[in-house]
């Protein structure tokens, strides 16, 4: 090994900044699912108010998971990782600061607009205009600090999980305002500038991006840095991660007209975004053998390392759900999803499996550092974490297929007569246990969650800052 | 006839930016390049020397530089 000396002590203010937002936002958006969750089985629980109706809460609930814990994962991860893997001191301190400080408003708009029922009723971007144009700005700033600090870098090559953290924000800031343009008529009401289909393909391209984009590239670029460090052991193809990149951000931003089979949305376009998801699943698997295949000589691990386990069970997760996204777009098998719980149960495979248990591992991995730590408060609780976490997962994408499946057959029967043969209603009492085990789920998850949240801040209360500038400084 | 043609077009499009992004790489190149997560840690770089056989190239970052943006440092 030959040691050169280069670059200026990290930034880890930060990254520590956003992690604790992460775990806080983890467990408010955590709790608002099991909360609604909890109203699909005891309507009691909509408390006969108006903002805290399950047509508020469940856009609330979104809004938090995606842009307040995937988000604040993804804005720490990438300044840990972009710093570490440049060896250059993030760029600005000032614009980091107001990357965090403007970004946490932009949640607490979500958090106190939604509820009162101001929306733009468009899924996944239902912060209103006003809203809008500040995320951009504090996207923008995000976009400045992360790319200076690339061009910066000491290091000749920019690393691989460097294009992924790079083409979410890209993509990211390109998705939010093409979705986004409308004309406003005050501070909080505004009317897309698109209509009829076209809104709904310009919606459901930002909507499957928003998964593609913000929900699977940036966490891509944080699987090829944590998984290699946490085995020990570079990526198992460096290659095949470069090929990955291409081919996953050539192909994942047709595939959005699956979202509309079988509406007005032209034929062909449909049948494009069908053709498109089916072949998404290559760069998908491949990136997702490349970070398991990372792992080759070093699987004993798993048997101690409970972070480990959470990073692997994240690919694992990953894989099953890109592979069952494709087949849902297949339009016969889509006839028979759409519009049921199926369709949740997918989206939280992706986002409990993927999503957060990647972000858990990475978390518990940087946690440490970044307090001047040796390791986490307490490891066990780390593993108990992992089984409330996987248990929970498993009971709710269980359960929602089989709602999901149950609800497509029932709709779909028909009498000899040509008339329906269960009523709505009949398929709604068919879905009550599955709703019931559902909540089971989220309230297992959520108690994962609340573990982490106990494990950090018994972590953080005797973080040793000194330690840790140290640390940032010879890492 | 056009959708063939612009189908295999965006094939070799794929191809030809993958090839140009890795034109000048060697396999000795991209193998440094994937031990970068490891390069500003020390004690992990020894660790994944000995488990890989490969030579992680370490560096150690300088104290920090206070001034217009590093108010933190």
């Amino acid at each position: 090994m030959s040691t050169a000396s280069t670059g200026q002590a990290y930034n880890y203010k930060v990254v520590r900044q956003f992690v604790i937002a992460t775990v806080v936002w983890g467990v408010i958006g955590m709790a608002m699912g099991v909360w609604i969750a909890s109203q699909l089985v005891w309507p009691d629980m909509n408390l006969d108010l108006p903002w805290t109706t399950f047509g508020r809460l469940r856009p609330l609930h979104t809004s938090l998971v995606i842009f307040g814990f995937a988000g604040s994962a993804q804005f720490a991860a990438s300044y840990y990782a972009v710093q570490r893997t440049c060896q250059v001191r993030l760029y600005s301190d000032w614009l980091a600061a107001f990357t965090f400080w403007g970004w946490q408003s932009v949640i607490v708009i979500m958090l106190v607009t939604l509820p009162l029922g101001y929306t733009t009723t468009k899924e996944y971007a239902e912060i209103e205009f006003s809203g809008a144009v500040w995320m951009t700005v504090v996207w923008v700033a995000y976009a400045i600090v992360f790319f200076t600090t690339v061009v910066q870098r000491k290091t000749q090559h920019i690393y691989v999980g460097n294009w992924f953290f790079g083409a979410f924000i890209v993509v990211i800031a390109m998705l939010h305002v093409v979705n986004h343009l409308s004309i406003p008529v005050d501070w909080f009401k505004s009317y897309p500038v698109y209509s009829g289909a076209t809104d709904a393909m310009v919606q459901w391209w930002y909507g499957h991006n928003a998964v593609g984009f913000f929900l699977t590239t940036g966490f891509l670029g944080m699987m090829y840095y944590f998984v290699p460090k946490q085995v020990g052991r570079p990526v198992y193809s460096y290659r095949l991660s470069i090929v990955h990149f291409w081919a996953l951000i050539t192909l994942y931003i047709w595939a959005g007209p699956h979202h509309l089979h079988y509406t007005a949305l032209p034929d062909w376009a449909q049948s494009l975004g069908m053709a498109m998801s089916l072949i998404l699943l290559a760069p998908s698997w491949g990136g997702m053998i490349n970070g398991m295949m990372t792992l080759s000589g070093a699987w004993h691990k798993l048997r101690t390392d409970p972070i480990l386990r959470f990073l692997v069970l994240s690919l694992a997760f990953y894989g099953m759900s890109t592979f069952e996204g494709p087949m849902m777009a297949i339009k016969t098998v889509n006839a028979l999803s759409h519009y049921t719980d199926w369709t949740i149960g997918h989206v939280h495979a992706g986002a409990l499996g993927w999503v957060a248990m990647i972000t858990f591992g990475s978390l518990y991995h940087m946690i440490p550092k970044v307090f001047g730590r040796e390791q986490m408060y307490s490891v066990p609780l780390i593993n108990l974490h992992f089984w409330l976490a996987t248990i929970g997962t498993v009971l709710y994408i269980a359960s929602m297929w089989v709602n999901g499946i149950t609800q497509g057959l029932m709709w779909r029967a028909v009498n000899d007569d040509g008339t329906l043969t269960y009523s709505f209603v009949e398929a709604l009492q068919a879905s009550h246990p599955g709703f019931v085990v559902r909540f089971a789920g989220g309230v297992f998850f959520l108690g994962g969650m609340l573990l982490m949240a106990y494990n950090t801040w018994r972590t953080v209360r005797v973080a040793d800052l000194k330690v840790a500038h140290r640390d940032a400084q010879i890492a | 006839m056009w959708e063939i043609i612009l189908n295999l077009a965006a094939v070799i499009c794929l191809y030809g930016t993958v090839e140009y992004c890795l034109r000048d790489q060697s396999g000795e190149a991209l193998d440094e390049a994937s031990l970068i997560p490891f390069a500003d840690d020390p004690e992990v770089a020894r660790r994944v020397e000995l488990a890989t056989g490969k030579q992680v190239k370490a560096v150690a970052p300088e104290e920090a530089k206070p001034g217009w943006g590093n108010v933190e440092a």
